[in-house]
């Protein structure tokens, strides 16, 4: 009765049903796909279990022998530098945000809204400049830092950091932003005119807020990559007090005077937080699509 | 306010050409002007030279005797409604139109005030507090409107503000436009490419066309003396007939002689000077007489009626294949194929010079 009942079911797909072979490929898809999700879930489980696993000493071992313990975590805000690290990382990612959100703001509007000679080349240039590497340029980075720390000495080799990392972040994101502001209606921008806005009011009032999406995708990519990138941090910073994250954390699997692995793990693990919370933070403007019903609909 | 447009001209930025030349225009205070026009003859270029949002490149702009060209737009005294209305998305109802008053620095409660009178007058008190994405095209029209009322502007600017509505919606706001025109007794600047707009709610019609006037002046002007064969052809639908010819002995005949015209006293006249000369003649579908038993007629096949209920639109084919439109009274029996003689109402003829386009008589 049962398998009658099923027979009878109505079929409700937009698509034409599959056939033998079609079935046969689609499971074919399933197998890649879970496969694929096994491949980047399981060395992330492995480093969550090996973060709480007492059980494991200087070297991570796969194996059944597990206890529950923050051992690693303490031995990881007691023993190292855990602690300045994370606050570097954040001062260096929030710096790269703000100065890369406020550069591109501009740079983005007046690329998208304002017609001046060189527009097109500069365009160009930029597009062209994004081809090169950023460790391409580590030994300019070197000298002028060289220069510039003569000149003012508080110029810290993050500052250069920072400036490194929100100057490779503007070219990009200035197209992104630029594009962005393109499909907004220049009609706009003329009613904000009228109005009794300035340019710099137009911007701010009207325009930022409608692409509030784009500039908190921008936020949270800028705000990413000083906590993904080992290599600029490895060769500009020297002293292990100024180390990002993710330099100071290497230094707990490459040396084996500071070798511990599972306490690698728990701080990656932790690394995680801070990016979480500004998803959370953002999560608003990253899934609305405000620009709908400005104009006519 | 009063508008004079002087001699202005427009060239944009890495064009060759001038989009506007030799712009004469007077428009009086509490005018309802149109401009009309085709799309691509500079009417929202002059619009929006108007307004400030371009910059005039040559001669000048007054308001009431004040020379506007430098002035930025937000000091002009004037308000503009844009043919996607342009709300802001991010603001409520509320919002947009409280916006240009806050700018401005006014004070909450006259804001508040103003905001309330307009949404009264304009019926969108129930959703002032939702946001332009949540109200249909007519309701985001009425707000446009409303935002453009608030600021009580000296010139009212509308670019095809109803371009976008269906088309029972846009009757209704036509009449509904004029009659916010004549509460706010503010002089107002209509774009349109359509000429029924500019016919039933301008006091003062502008028709342009590759970046000059054609012809300023009232609607009725416009329909019964048009200027050229430009303007003459652009209104009235159907389109008015043209038909090319030569004077001869006082005559119009046609080029392929199966019409000839006697014109009316008044006109022989004028057209003397013309003897020999090409001529058009221009005459709108609803003036021909059907019957054919006054002074001058042709005979004609009819090839496609088109039935409108109070009238009926009769597609003629001539001997020679070309193609004539009549309209005659919808309870009259026409049927395709058939041959029928016409004549013309002789008093409503338009003679125009074929080589300059201009009106003759």
């Amino acid at each position: 009765m049962k398998w009658f009942k099923k027979k009878n079911k109505l079929y409700l797909s937009d698509k034409q049903p599959l056939s033998t072979l079609g079935m046969i490929g689609l499971a074919l898809s399933y197998v890649v796909l879970i496969a694929w999700v096994i491949a980047i879930l399981w060395p992330l489980f492995q480093m969550v279990v090996s973060a709480f696993n007492g059980k494991q000493e200087q070297y991570l071992m796969l194996n059944d022998n597990f206890e529950f313990s923050f051992e690693h975590f303490k031995y990881l805000f007691s023993e190292t530098l855990y602690l300045t690290w994370v606050k570097n990382t954040i001062f260096i990612a929030a710096s790269t945000a703000i100065l890369t959100l406020t550069i591109v703001s501009f740079t983005g509007f007046a690329y998208s809204r304002y017609r001046f000679k060189g527009r097109k080349a500069s365009l160009m240039a930029i597009m062209l400049i994004q081809t090169i590497p950023t460790f391409a340029g580590i030994t300019a980075y070197f000298t002028m830092h060289s220069i510039i720390g003569s000149l003012a000495p508080w110029f810290s080799r993050q500052m250069m950091l920072i400036l490194i990392y929100s100057g490779g972040g503007i070219a990009g994101n200035t197209f992104i932003l630029k594009g962005y502001i393109d499909s907004i209606s220049t009609e706009l921008d003329d009613a904000a005119r009228i109005d009794g806005c300035s340019s710099m009011q137009v911007y701010r009032l009207i325009i930022m807020p409608i692409a509030k999406p784009m500039l908190a995708i921008i936020a949270l990519w800028s705000f990413i990559g000083p906590f993904m990138d080992y290599l600029l941090p490895r060769v500009l910073l020297t002293n292990p007090k100024s180390f990002t994250l993710a330099a100071g954390l290497f230094t707990l699997i490459s040396d084996f005077r500071t070798l511990n692995q599972p306490a690698f793990a728990a701080g990656g693990l932790l690394t995680a937080v801070p990016i979480v919370i500004l998803f959370i933070v953002l999560q608003k403007q990253l899934v609305s699509g405000l620009a709908q019903g400005s104009v006519k609909g | 306010m009063k508008v004079t447009l002087k001699d202005i001209g427009k060239k944009y930025e890495g064009r060759e050409e001038f989009t506007l030349k030799n712009i004469d225009l007077e428009i009086e205070d509490k005018d309802f002007c149109v401009i009309l026009g085709p799309s691509g003859c500079g009417k929202t270029t002059l619009l929006r030279m108007i307004a400030g949002l371009n910059s005039i490149t040559e001669g000048d702009l007054l308001f009431n005797d004040k020379r506007m060209n430098k002035v930025p737009s937000k000091d002009r005294d004037i308000a503009m409604v844009f043919q996607s209305y342009a709300l802001y998305p991010h603001m409520t109802v509320y919002d947009n139109m409280a916006f240009s008053l806050s700018m401005r620095k006014e004070r909450k409660k006259i804001i508040n005030d103003r905001v309330m009178e307009a949404a009264e007058l304009l019926q969108i008190k129930e959703y002032l507090y939702s946001k332009p994405s949540d109200i249909s095209g007519g309701q985001r029209q009425r707000v446009a409107l409303g935002r453009a009322m608030v600021r009580n502007p000296a010139v009212f600017l509308m670019d095809e503000p109803l371009s976008n509505l269906d088309a029972k919606l846009r009757e209704h706001m036509r009449v509904e436009l004029v009659r916010l025109h004549k509460a706010l007794g503010t002089t107002s600047i209509y774009v349109t490419h359509d000429q029924t707009e500019a016919m039933t709610m301008a006091t003062k019609i502008v028709l342009m066309n590759d970046g000059k006037i054609q012809q300023a002046g009232i609607p009725d002007e416009f329909y019964n003396k048009p200027a050229n064969i430009f303007v003459a052809k652009f209104i009235g639908s159907p389109t008015m007939n043209i038909i090319e010819g030569k004077m001869i002995k006082g005559k119009f005949v046609s080029d392929d002689e199966l019409i000839i015209i006697t014109p009316s006293l008044n006109d022989t006249e004028r057209l003397l000077a013309f003897e020999g000369k090409s001529v058009s003649v221009g005459i709108r579908p609803e003036r021909f007489e059907s019957g054919g038993e006054f002074g001058d007629t042709f005979t004609a096949k009819i090839d496609v009626v088109e039935m409108l209920g109070k009238e009926k639109i009769l597609h003629v084919r001539l001997k020679n294949d070309s193609e004539l439109i009549i309209s005659t009274p919808g309870h009259y029996i026409y049927d395709e194929n058939e041959e029928h003689s016409f004549g013309f109402d002789v008093e409503s003829i338009h003679f125009f010079d074929t080589e300059t386009g201009l009106r003759i008589n």
